[in-house]
């Protein structure tokens, strides 16, 4: 049996489509290009400078954190609101949102100086329990490891391991709800690593309320990356998808991007920063291009009903909400931060490079997973199974597989 | 309302409800470490202050344009003390300002650091120990005066920034800077005893100075002090308001990250029992329909 198996993925392998091989070379390249950068440090290899501390693998960071809010967004919504249909798209969604993290991590281990000492975070009498940056760096090196546990259930049923698959079974309800504190934590402590730059971040970002309005921009990428994984990779895996449980989940993005806009608003008024939405230069146009691409654009698209539930709509609301979410955090992480007058900052190339061969990297590791992995079920298939076997396996941890 | 009572509302907004009333582990009420007093209108620009820094700290020397031997422009990590220039074009008049950590009384970098690196020592001294730096440079985006400064051509740098010459105030010595000025521009000693002095030159010569010495209510107060003679935004010393920028945030660490983590846990706790009570009885409810028929 196991051999049959592993002579099977041998031929799928070979099988595969070139752009497969593309991708596995440039994400190769990517990979020299992170070692290179580890043995001669960030000087050579990055334009970051005292001027600019932070760079492109920060706004990689905090970008890709809420895009893997998916995992979390969806694995509460099929848990408190135990939908069938919901099952189906789970395991595209957290697996996208377990490698978007752990492409995080490690993004972040290259962006670290002295990333020979990362493991210093983990010194319990080194912690600094006043430091957001502490919090992140927990959160996300315990929430990878739940992630594992939510994706692990995928691995085992390939393997047919019943003992850890059972226990894991048991333990879902838990798993789930710890993943979800942690994210609510995590995501709104991305926000406060800003809280300290009152004086360099410009008034258009900088407020009290940067947590708060970083879990719910979360809250809605999360879910539009729910949405967009699913279009994207159902289509592209030609799998037939039922749209009206994404219209679903876009009804619930309109509302928060609603309540979005009205925090953002709010707090600017309640400031009296209103008029820096109009008087702030280049600024005011970013401001103003992350509110209309992000939130409002997508808002029309979303709370139309005939575009809701279109593909085409699905897509291009979900697509945008993300577009407004990178936006929204090179403003925060870079252009709204007061850098030295006369000096600009690009990335380098090899930042650049390693950067997209991140994702690339997280696109093919999804397509094999894909392949070799019981990711994507047809909805009728569930429903059967789930109608089937109800009661006996209520609470599988996010999905539900028909045994082969 | 004002805009702080705004703060300690909304921070609430954020997840923590028990903002207001606050205080950071580092607020003290009076303090008594020691201080640095820049007098710019006592500095002749001679850099002496400079070269000690070097010497003490061994630090190399900056060559760059025109091979002048060391004239750094701005601080770096081989340069922790600069002596600059401001100009005030419409006026004419200049000053020298020495630039170097401010040692804020509470400190950004201190609180922002993850692995508690930075340090606040008795005297007052901000320090950086380096074998716990994992070289993140949150510190450097936190500073609000832009002071520490990373070794970016090494492969596995440190930060480096002014430590007040910790070693030296712990024998009893000032700092080098300040032992080896020769005009007095800078003086060391306690914090509320400078602050006396400097009030006293302020007093002393009011068409000089500006009225106000930069650093005793800036950020929550400074152990480094500035007179001046030109508009301390000139010197690139920025009007930053007498609040701790730690405050808020060190406030939503100690209370936000448990009020948030409980209060999300006890709503799904809620909401799950909720949704299996409810599913409970609609099951009972379809079993016994199921029974009828």
């Amino acid at each position: 049996m196991a051999r049959e198996t592993k002579s099977g993925i041998l031929k799928e392998l070979r099988q595969l489509p070139r752009s497969y091989f593309i991708m596995a070379a440039f994400a190769a390249f990517g990979l020299a290009l992170g070692l290179y950068r580890m043995v001669v440090g960030l000087g050579p290899t990055t334009n970051l400078s005292d001027s600019y501390p932070w760079g492109l693998w920060i706004i990689y960071d905090v970008f890709f954190i809420p895009f893997s809010a998916g995992a979390f967004m969806i694995s509460a919504v099929t848990h408190i609101y135990d939908k069938e249909e919901y099952h189906v798209i789970a395991r595209p969604v957290v697996l996208a949102g377990f490698l978007g993290y752990l492409f995080v991590v490690l993004v972040l281990l290259m962006d670290l100086g002295r990333w020979h000492r990362f493991y210093n975070v983990l010194i319990p009498w080194y912690w600094n329990p006043h430091s957001f940056m502490f919090e992140v760096s927990m959160c996300v090196t315990v929430y990878t490891g739940i992630l594992i546990m939510e994706i692990a259930p995928t691995i085992l049923e390939r393997l047919n391991w019943e003992k850890p698959l059972r226990f894991l079974r048991i333990a879902t309800v838990v798993i789930a709800g710890a993943g979800i504190v942690l994210s609510s934590l995590h995501q709104s402590s991305v926000g406060s690593l800003f809280l300290l730059m009152r004086h360099k971040l410009h008034a258009l970002w900088w407020t009290p309320q940067l947590p708060l309005l970083f879990f719910t921009s979360a809250a809605f990428s999360g879910l539009s990356m729910a949405i967009f994984v699913a279009v994207v990779s159902f289509t592209a895996f030609g799998k037939r998808l039922k749209l009206d449980l994404l219209s679903d989940l876009a009804k619930i993005v309109f509302l928060m991007l609603g309540l979005y806009l009205a925090l953002k608003v709010v707090d600017l008024a309640i400031n009296g920063e209103l008029g820096l939405v109009f008087s702030s230069g280049w600024l005011s146009f970013m401001f103003v291009a992350e509110v209309v691409v992000g939130v409002i654009a997508p808002m029309l698209i979303f709370g139309n009903r005939g575009m809701r539930e279109s593909k085409s709509g699905l897509f291009q609301g979900s697509a945008l909400v993300l577009l407004g979410l990178g936006l929204n955090r090179v403003n925060v992480a870079l252009l709204g931060l007061r850098g030295p007058t006369g000096t600009a900052y690009f990335p380098h190339w090899i930042e650049l490079v390693i950067s997209l061969a991140a994702v690339v990297a997280g696109v093919l590791l999804f397509g094999l997973a894909s392949r070799f992995l019981p990711i994507f079920q047809d909805v009728e298939d569930v429903e059967a199974e789930r109608a089937s076997s109800k009661g006996r396996e209520k609470d599988i941890a996010w999905g539900h597989v028909p045994q082969a | 309302m004002n805009r702080r009572d705004f703060l300690k509302l909304s921070g609430a907004g954020a997840g923590s409800l028990f903002l207001g009333g606050a205080q950071t582990a580092r607020a003290r009420e009076v303090w008594d470490g020691k201080a640095m007093l820049y007098d710019a209108t006592l500095c002749i620009g001679c850099r002496a202050c400079q070269a000690a820094c070097r010497r003490e700290q061994g630090l190399p020397a900056e060559t760059g344009e025109a091979d002048l031997h060391d004239k750094p422009r701005e601080l770096s990590a081989s340069t922790r003390t600069l002596i600059k220039v401001a100009e005030v074009q419409q006026t004419g008049e200049w000053s020298f300002v020495k630039r170097q950590c401010m040692h804020c009384l509470h400190p950004a970098c201190v609180s922002a650091c993850p692995v508690g690196a930075l340090q606040q020592t008795e005297d007052g001294a901000v320090v950086y120990r380096g074998e716990r730096c994992i070289g993140c440079r949150y510190c450097q985006v936190a500073c609000p005066f832009g002071i520490p400064k990373f070794e970016w051509d090494k492969s596995f740098p440190y930060i480096e920034k002014c430590d007040f010459c910790e070693d030296r105030l712990g024998e009893g010595l000032p700092p080098a800077c300040a032992d080896v000025c020769p005009t007095g521009a800078i003086t060391f000693g306690d914090r509320d005893s400078l602050i006396a002095e400097a009030r006293k030159r302020i007093e002393e010569n009011p068409d000089k100075y500006v009225d106000h010495i930069y650093g005793e209510h800036e950020l929550g107060g400074t152990s480094v002090l500035y007179l001046s003679s030109v508009p301390f935004e000139k010197l690139g010393l920025p009007d930053v308001g007498s609040e701790p920028v730690t405050e808020l945030s060190e406030a939503i660490a100690t209370y936000g990250t448990p009020g948030v983590a409980l209060s999300v846990a006890g709503l799904l706790g809620g909401l799950y029992y909720w949704f299996s009570s409810h599913e409970h009885a609609e099951a009972e409810a379809a079993k016994s329909h199921e029974e009828e028929a």
